[in-house]
């Protein structure tokens, strides 16, 4: 149902204030639009939009660079707080232990050769560890001006297209993650495609983990032109180690007039422990499309903070995600619809499944902003329990500031069918190919918007090894009920 | 030995006796109409064969193939070649008609079924069933009518070609030619591969289109009056009050004509 406009403006995109205003600990508005609140024995912070209150204001890397550092350096590990539903604390992150150095003679991690599709791509760049390991672009898409490389050669080598757009929507300073990575990042990538150029083939940036003991940082800024058609496929793997390590990311999509994008993204950090804390963010400019899809398959310790943000008249998004989180794992994602102007289109869906002990926290924010108007958009999530232990939280929000919009949200929290299950095994298969069935089933709606064979096959295979491991989980569940 | 062979079966959900001592055989090449009011237990028994966890078997047996399936899981029963068409088919949101039939194939199989065979099985299933070709990639009984599932039901049937299939109401609420659709494939399933088939109904309109050799009367748990079609115009005329009158609840399951199992 839409909710009556409330009164809440969102600061203007280039204030961006002292680093690090609010560490303090006061319960106020930091200069950054971001709010605190004290806790019992530790602060918290709230979820909110970014709304635009990024760093980048036209001052130099190396300016922002310091402004992350003292933020860095002043602020403790971060904890997210939803009273009464989660809280996802990155205490248990030994920071200090983890090496952020690149190695001495890095190679491209075999997890990255086992899971990326063999299949025809406009480019790849890989980033392992915080040194680029591959990098490949179509000769013939260079030749019309698209440019793939590593953030840090783009500075240099095309400052006056980079810098502008850097961090242009991105804080670096709300958390001590965040202000690592803005601070630290050595590699990242960057892709330029320009006006009128259209790709099929799809552009993929991975970033690996191999071993543990690694801080990854990861910054990915990506710029389409104005009526150009591209998809972007960002891989996050990790290999299976014992032992900590980190990805801290941030991700930053500008899409100018016109300027059409698929984005997919398929994480799973394997069974190590890696933490990761990452922000993504796609602006849809005016008369634009994204379809966005993250599938966020496997971390210790996943916080996802993703915001599409409609920007500019006419635009249109499409805001998908699915996860699937197993055993101890603990995934907290923040996904934030929001409409700065009108008119404008949007439509998230996303879907999680949890077994094991694990913990899934979805917390949906459609924010629609004073003028924002003729904005219509929907909000779903549907969960499904999977495990007697397993917990998936969803709220979805709605904040709204203007009067002529629709925003509407619903969702629906499911375990398995058993008549359909029964139905299935009527037919012939056992019960765990039914169960199997059932959850497959409840993903492929999502799936089937991949609108990508290959990246199909590699998201319902990862399903449906989760769906095996937990195979004897899944039965004590339903025996149970 | 029948091919399907119920002896004394006593069945409970809810701590509610049911079934209470049903005799029954059907062997391929059989069509067998089995009869009775609501609440008699004909889809108890239905998901009884099937090995629906919610119906406990207290006493007796059943045998398929000459094998002991009393206590075996369902996707066992299937595998051995029995079929349930059910009352109230359930959705598999996510899963079309194709891809569903493919795995139940193949989960009979040892090899996976090559394309082009199952493309040719289908085409000849989707003719019997008078559906159109887009049935087969829409989301299994998601967002179905009545009558599209019952067609699903009988199309899946006809795919997976079991020795006995057991349907049940498969004609309730179905249009009239519906009806005639799914009876005349059940019949020439039957005419033309040997299936054998227990028909559970309440009314008799289905027996008009599919001609049953043996009428059981089910009441209150037990099968009361058998015979062939005579049993239906017997139940036409007289309705199940007269029946449950002359054989009324209580009374060992009387057998009025002969035994058309054995």
């Amino acid at each position: 149902m839409p909710e009556a406009p409330r009164a809440r403006i969102p600061r203007p995109a280039t204030d961006n204030g002292a680093a690090g205003g609010r560490a303090g600990g006061a319960e106020a508005a930091g200069p950054d639009g971001v709010q605190v609140k004290p806790g019992g024995h530790r602060e918290a912070t709230l979820y909110s939009a970014l709304a635009g209150a990024g760093a980048g204001d036209g001052r130099s890397l190396a300016e922002l660079r310091a402004q992350a550092l003292r933020a860095y350096e002043s602020l403790e590990l971060p904890v997210w707080r939803r009273s009464g539903f989660w809280t996802t604390s990155l205490q248990k992150l030994e920071l200090g232990s983890l090496r952020r150095e690149p190695d001495a003679a890095p190679a491209l991690p075999e997890i990255v050769e086992r899971t990326l599709p063999a299949r025809p791509r406009a480019g790849r760049i890989v980033q392992s560890a915080n040194a680029i390991v591959q990098l490949e672009l179509d000769p013939d898409l260079r030749e019309r001006g698209v440019i793939l490389c590593s953030l840090k050669d783009a500075f240099r080598e095309h400052p006056d297209l980079v810098a502008p757009w850097y961090s242009k929507r991105l804080t670096v300073d709300r958390h001590k993650l965040e202000a690592a990575n803005a601070a630290f990042w050595s590699a990242g990538a960057f892709l330029y495609v320009p006006p009128e150029v259209v790709v099929s083939d799809p552009f993929e940036v991975v970033y690996a983990i191999d071993a543990r003991g690694i801080a990854q940082y990861g910054r990915t800024l990506v710029l389409g032109g104005q009526a150009s058609e591209f998809r972007l496929h960002e891989y996050d793997l990790g290999e299976d180690f014992e032992g900590q390590a980190l990805h801290a990311g941030a991700v930053e999509v500008y899409l100018q007039d016109g300027a059409r994008c698929r984005f997919a993204q398929v994480q799973d950090w394997g069974a190590g422990e890696v933490f990761d804390v990452s922000t993504r963010l796609v602006d849809v400019g005016r008369d634009a499309y994204c379809h966005w899809l993250p599938a966020l398959l496997g971390g210790h310790l996943v916080r996802q903070h993703l915001e599409l943000a409609v920007s500019e008249p006419g635009g249109e998004m499409a805001f998908r995600g699915l996860f699937f989180t197993e055993e101890l794992e603990h995934l907290d994602v923040f996904a934030v619809d929001l409409h700065e102007t009108g008119p404008s289109e949007g439509d998230v869906h996303w879907r999680g499944a949890a077994t094991g002990q694990s913990r899934a926290s979805f917390e949906g924010l459609i924010q629609i902003n004073p003028g924002a108007q003729r904005t219509h958009t929907y909000l779903q999530i549907h969960s499904m329990m999977l495990s007697p232990k397993a917990r998936v939280d969803a709220i979805p929000s709605v904040l709204v500031s203007a009067d002529d919009v629709s925003a509407s949200h619903g969702g629906t929290v499911g375990e398995l069918d058993e008549a359909a299950i029964f139905y299935m095994q009527s037919r012939g298969l056992d019960r765990p190919a039914a169960v199997r069935v059932i959850v497959e089933g409840f993903f492929e709606p999502l799936i089937a918007e991949l609108e990508d064979e290959p990246l199909q096959e590699l998201v319902r295979g990862k399903i449906a090894r989760k769906l095996a491991a937990a195979r004897e989980d899944i039965e004590a569940y339903a025996t149970s009920r | 030995m029948a091919d399907l062979e119920i002896r004394d079966l006593h069945v409970c959900t809810d701590g509610h006796e049911i079934l209470r001592g049903v005799d029954l055989s059907v062997s391929r090449g059989q069509i067998h109409a089995l009869m009775g009011p609501n609440g008699s237990g004909k889809s108890t028994l239905a998901s009884t064969l099937m090995g629906h966890p919610a119906y406990e078997i207290t006493q007796g047996s059943i045998s398929f193939m000459g094998e002991d399936i009393t206590s075996a899981e369902p996707h066992e029963r299937a595998k051995a070649g029995l079929f349930l068409a059910f009352q109230y088919p359930v959705a598999i949101p996510g899963v079309s008609v194709a891809n569903f039939l493919r795995m139940a194939i193949n989960a009979k199989r040892e090899e996976p079924i090559g394309v082009k065979e199952f493309r040719a099985q289908l085409a000849h299933a989707v003719d019997l069933l008078d559906v159109d070709r887009s049935f087969t990639s829409r989301h299994l009984n998601d967002g179905f009518s009545g009558g599209e599932k019952k067609r699903a039901e009988i199309l899946q049937m006809a795919m997976l070609l079991p020795d006995v299939a057991v349907l049940d109401e498969t004609d309730s609420g179905l249009d009239i030619d519906a009806l005639r659709t799914v009876a005349e494939g059940v019949q020439r399933l039957h005419d033309e591969q040997g299936l054998g088939v227990l028909i559970i109904t309440h009314y008799q309109r289905i027996l008009h289109h599919v001609k049953p050799d043996f009428v059981h009367i089910l009441l209150d748990g037990r099968i009361v009056l058998e015979g062939g079609v005579e049993v239906v115009e017997r139940l036409e005329r007289e309705g199940y009050d007269r029946i449950r009158q002359e054989f009324g609840a209580g009374e060992a399951g009387a057998v009025a004509a002969g035994d058309p199992g054995a």
